[in-house]
């Protein structure tokens, strides 16, 4: 079967949450709850993703096939069956670098104009 | 506890499939926080994650719903283009029926409904009726139809409950004009009261309107905005420019806007001109003024006016008709009798609302056109009953794909929302393509009423709320049925039905029938409505005039309105009659004042000698005057006596004519040779000894019996005659000599207005337009509604054929034959199509006395239409039947049990 994987590029660029969804499931697969608390950890609480706005993306973010439900919890000690687990795709990971090198580019740019100095 | 349940409602915002799929998460990760918050403070934390939770639902809620929405639609869209076959057949048909609805709709609305476009029409109000078109000379009884100048003036100037009054010519005129000094044109003139424009409210779009300030004859004129463009091509330099007609030169002072047309539904004026010019416009007679002497009104204006704040209606009318009576009083001293001042005087004015203005396409095409859209109704019925069978067919086929799709965990408010969406979007397509058709139709049915009325822009809110409205019904009525059946389905149910899916086919084949007995039923009544009417239009077409109606002319020329006296008329009429008579072509011309179908008529008391009327006998007759030879032109033959001849003049004894109508009524039994005749109206009286009985003849209508009427010679006129009206016999087709009859008349005086010359057929044609409307159109409806309840038929008993395959190649195998097998079929279809036609004989029995007063010649239960209306139903049902009968028949048994 082939699937018609779409141009990483065209999801450019990705919306906050979604790229935050991103790099929290980057090391790992995580439950939802999880996510929301590695995406408040990461930022010092400055970023807070409400659930409405997390399972939204997460919903939009399935269709797109950047992330994947788990069929078993990846954690055995798991006492919580009814928990669902969400993983990053390959295409996922390949979106989440895209947009990744996208800021950097923005960020290099930045710098070669001297609108923010070379070491922040 | 309390905040996760509260959060959990909050979650009802979202669509129902994304709370279902995501709800329990997101309230256990809610709790985890909000238990996180507590821990880090009481209130200010816990308070953030609330604030922040309820604005995350607030902005993803509505995102949510309009993914479902725009998935739901994606599907459908799929859907439909997987069958193309169907969704063209839908959306054609429903285009068709939608389109057929709004173009009636429009012009309902144009005629019936809309608004006039001027300041606040809602405030308007009418003192006269808004019917009444044209002049009338006379004395009327009751509720007065039209004013006459004087008596506007008095009340523009005594009453206290108007804040603005005024009067319009009834009828637009058309008359010859030069714009600009160019060559002599036809354009259209609305003579308008100093207040008309105040009144209305609207003001020109360049220029000025005409005004109180104006002075007593003002010679300026404004024009529409159709005229402007058209006529002077756009131009500033308009304003300014002149029109010459008859006795007057105007110069142009205002263009309107382009919406407006004043205040009667259906003309056009190209010029408003002031009343006070009527004498140089109208020329030869004087409107302005009433003559007590003659007790004769002429009542020819329409008066529309605006209440003062705080004045009803009733109080407004009760003023009105109060001066209105004081005026009457002080006109009609000099009544000869007591009886006859009593008749004069009980006349009365009623105020009424004004909004949708005047017009006379009301009563004419009112309920001609209520009726075709009660007809496009029940075809867009019968084409939704196709289509919903349709539906339901491919919801029955879907049985087990709906079945597993609740079994994966879809609910059936997904699967209905998926139907609805469908058929919703199916009836979108139809309604947009409908909408493109209705704008063609409505300028095919325009065409056929008349080249004459002129209708606003089709396009208005209303006609686009309706052609929506209907649309939405639409979708909804094709929805409705194949949810009904997926709320039937039971998940496990479905999934056992395996293959061909017996019990649910079963059902949907029971459903099917009884929709296709509906439709019959529903277009029974169709065809024999449009067979009546149908058959009333040749009815009427083969009306016996009392003559031949072939290679007839009829020229009518107005010698008032060129400026002929009354005593220099007759010699003219004389002269115009020989140089008529000497056209090429011309085999025979006689003339009258009145003339043939041209609507006009005369109408006075008479005494009859020897005839002792009772006292509820009606009292009055008809006449028109005639010229010499005027039965023996048209063909009508004389049953006693003598023709109206040359030796008739002014000089000579009073003579007349009478129509064996009139003998029958008057002289019953007796010869009326040497008897007389007294016309009768106020003081005068005229004597006419009785020369001659004519046949029956039809002067104006088509229907009802032929009037009792006599006929005077022009040259001893009653009233002398304003007017010439010719009926010419010609050798060939009356339109080759019209040019030369024209000319000839021409060459007599060059200013004579020749307000008519048509061939009598096509005037008798132009009468009938109503009736060839309507049958036209109800007879397509009819034909419309065949065919869809014909495909109806067909595609239930393909359907039925196609699942009982196997049976038949049974029956074949136990010997049956094929001609035993469509037997077989066709009788099944013979039950539908009996239970449908008796229902169908039910409701057209019913609802056809609606009718009854369009028809001609039959009446409503008219058997032999009811017959023909089954047999044509019953012939086309059967030839839909046929074609899966014959495919069952073909059915090799052999095949058809190795499939089983």
């Amino acid at each position: 079967m082939t699937t018609d994987t779409p141009d990483p590029e065209s999801l450019l660029p990705l919306p906050v949450a979604t790229f935050h969804i991103l790099v929290a499931l980057a090391d790992r697969d995580r439950h939802g709850y999880s996510i929301m608390q590695d995406v408040a950890a990461r930022t010092d609480g400055k970023v807070r993703l409400s659930a409405a706005t997390l399972y939204s993306s997460i919903r939009r973010m399935l269709e797109q096939g950047l992330v994947a439900e788990l069929r078993e919890s990846p954690d055995p000690e798991s006492q919580d069956e009814r928990r669902r687990y969400y993983g990053l795709t390959s295409f996922g990971r390949h979106v989440a670098v895209a947009e990744a090198r996208r800021l950097t580019e923005l960020l290099s740019q930045a710098r070669e104009t001297g609108l923010i100095p070379n070491k922040l | 506890m309390l905040s996760a349940r509260i959060f959990d409602a909050l979650l009802s915002f979202f669509p129902a499939p994304f709370r279902h799929e995501y709800g329990g998460e997101m309230v256990r990760a809610f709790s985890q926080e909000l238990q996180e918050a507590r821990q880090q403070s009481r209130w200010r934390d816990p308070a953030a994650l609330w604030l922040r939770s309820i604005t995350g639902i607030l902005i993803t809620a509505p995102q949510e719903h309009y993914h479902v929405i725009k998935q739901d639609i994606r599907y459908a869209f799929r859907t439909l283009r997987a069958q193309p076959g169907f969704t063209a057949v839908a959306v054609l048909s429903l285009a068709l029926g939608i389109g057929a609805n709004v173009a009636i709709y429009s012009l309902i609305d144009a005629v019936l409904l809309r608004t006039l476009p001027v300041k606040n029409p809602e405030e308007l109000v009418m003192l006269t009726d808004p019917n009444s078109r044209g002049s009338n000379t006379g004395a009327e009884i009751g509720e007065r139809s039209l004013l006459t100048y004087q008596e506007f003036l008095q009340l523009r100037d005594q009453n206290k409950v108007f804040s603005s009054l005024m009067v319009c010519q009834s009828a637009v005129n058309r008359v010859q004009a030069r714009v600009n000094g160019g060559e002599p044109e036809q354009i259209e003139e609305r003579l308008v009261s100093a207040e008309y424009f105040d009144t209305l409210g609207v003001p020109a779009l360049m220029g000025r309107t005409l005004g109180p300030a104006d002075g007593p004859k003002p010679t300026l004129a404004v024009i529409s905005h159709d005229f402007w463009q058209r006529r002077l091509g756009g131009r500033a330099d308009a304003l300014g420019g002149s029109i010459s007609l008859r006795q007057a030169t105007f110069s142009i002072v205002g263009i309107m806007p382009p919406s407006f047309f004043g205040e009667t539904v259906g003309d056009q004026p190209d010029v408003w001109l002031p009343i006070a010019m009527q004498p140089e416009v109208l020329t030869g007679r004087d409107w302005l003024h009433d003559n007590p002497a003659s007790l004769q009104k002429t009542t020819w204006l329409q008066a529309f006016g605006r209440l003062k704040p705080g004045v009803s209606l009733a109080q407004a009318q009760a003023e009105a008709s109060g001066i209105f009576q004081q005026g009457l009083s002080a006109y009609y001293t000099s009544a000869p009798t007591e009886q006859m001042r009593r008749d004069f005087l009980n006349q009365q004015l009623r105020v009424r609302p004004a909004a949708t203005g005047a017009s006379g396409l009301r009563r004419e095409f009112g309920q001609p056109l209520t009726m075709l859209l009660a007809a496009a109704g029940l075809v867009l019925l019968i084409a939704c009953a196709n289509l919903g069978n349709l539906m339901l067919a491919r919801a029955t086929a879907r049985t087990r794909e709906t079945a597993v799709r609740q079994a994966l965990g879809a609910r059936r408010g997904d699967l209905v929302r998926q139907w609805f969406t469908e058929s919703l979007l199916i009836a979108l397509a139809g309604g947009m393509a409908g909408l493109g058709l209705a704008w063609a139709m409505r300028a095919g049915l325009l065409m056929l009423v008349s080249e004459s009325i002129q209708l606003p822009a089709a396009a208005d809110a209303s006609v686009l709320a309706f052609a929506f409205g209907l649309t939405l019904v639409t979708g909804i009525l094709l929805g409705l049925l194949p949810t009904l059946r997926t709320l039937k389905v039971e998940a496990t149910a479905g999934l056992k039905e395996q293959g061909r899916g017996l019990t649910a086919s079963a059902a949907w084949l029971r459903a099917g029938k009884l929709i296709v007995v509906g439709q019959v039923a529903l277009s029974l009544p169709l065809l024999v409505g449009a067979g009546l009417l149908v058959r009333t239009l040749e009815n009427l077409k083969n009306v016996d005039l009392g003559f031949a109606k072939q290679n007839l002319l009829v020229v009518r020329a107005d010698a008032q309105t060129a400026g002929y006296e009354e005593p220099r008329r007759q010699a003219l009429f004389d002269r115009l009659q020989d140089r008529v008579q000497a056209v090429p072509g011309v085999v025979a011309a006689s003339h009258s004042y009145h003339g043939l179908f041209t609507g006009g008529d005369s109408a006075d008391e008479v005494q009859v000698e020897g005839f002792t009327p009772r006292i509820d006998d009606e009292r009055g007759s008809r006449y028109d005057h005639i010229g010499p030879n005027f039965f023996s032109t048209l063909g009508v033959p004389l049953r006693l006596g003598r023709e109206i001849a040359l030796r008739d003049h002014a000089g000579s004894p009073k003579v007349c004519l009478i129509n064996e109508a009139f003998a029958k009524k008057f002289f019953a039994g007796r010869n009326p040779l040497g008897l007389h005749v007294t016309q009768l109206y106020g003081p005068q009286r005229n004597t006419f000894e009785v020369v001659g009985v004519v046949a029956n003849s039809r002067k104006n209508g088509l229907r009802g019996e032929i009037e009792h009427r006599y006929y005077v010679p022009m040259a001893q006129p009653i009233d002398v005659p304003r007017a010439i009206t010719f009926a010419i016999r010609t050798a060939g087709e009356p339109a080759a000599v019209i040019a030369a009859v024209r000319n000839a008349i021409l060459a007599e005086d060059p200013n004579l207005p020749i307000t008519q010359a048509r061939a009598l057929t096509e005037m008798i044609n132009q009468r009938m337009v109503q009736d060839r409307l309507v049958a036209r159109l109800s007879l397509a409806f009819g034909v419309l509604a065949l065919l869809l309840a014909a495909v109806g038929l067909y595609g239930v008993m393909s359907y039925g054929v196609a699942r009982r395959t196997s049976e038949i190649g049974i029956r074949k195998a136990l010997g049956a034959n094929e001609g035993k097998v469509i037997l077989m079929i066709l009788r099944e279809s013979s039950w539908l199509l009996l239970g449908g036609t008796a229902a169908g004989a039910l409701c057209a029995f019913g609802s056809l006395r609606w009718i009854e007063t369009r028809l001609y010649g039959l009446k409503a239960n008219d058997p032999a239409t009811f017959a023909i209306a089954a047999l044509v139903l019953a012939a086309v049902a059967l030839a839909a039947a046929w074609l899966p009968a014959r495919r069952a028949s073909r059915v090799d048994p052999l095949v058809a049990i190795r499939y089983e």
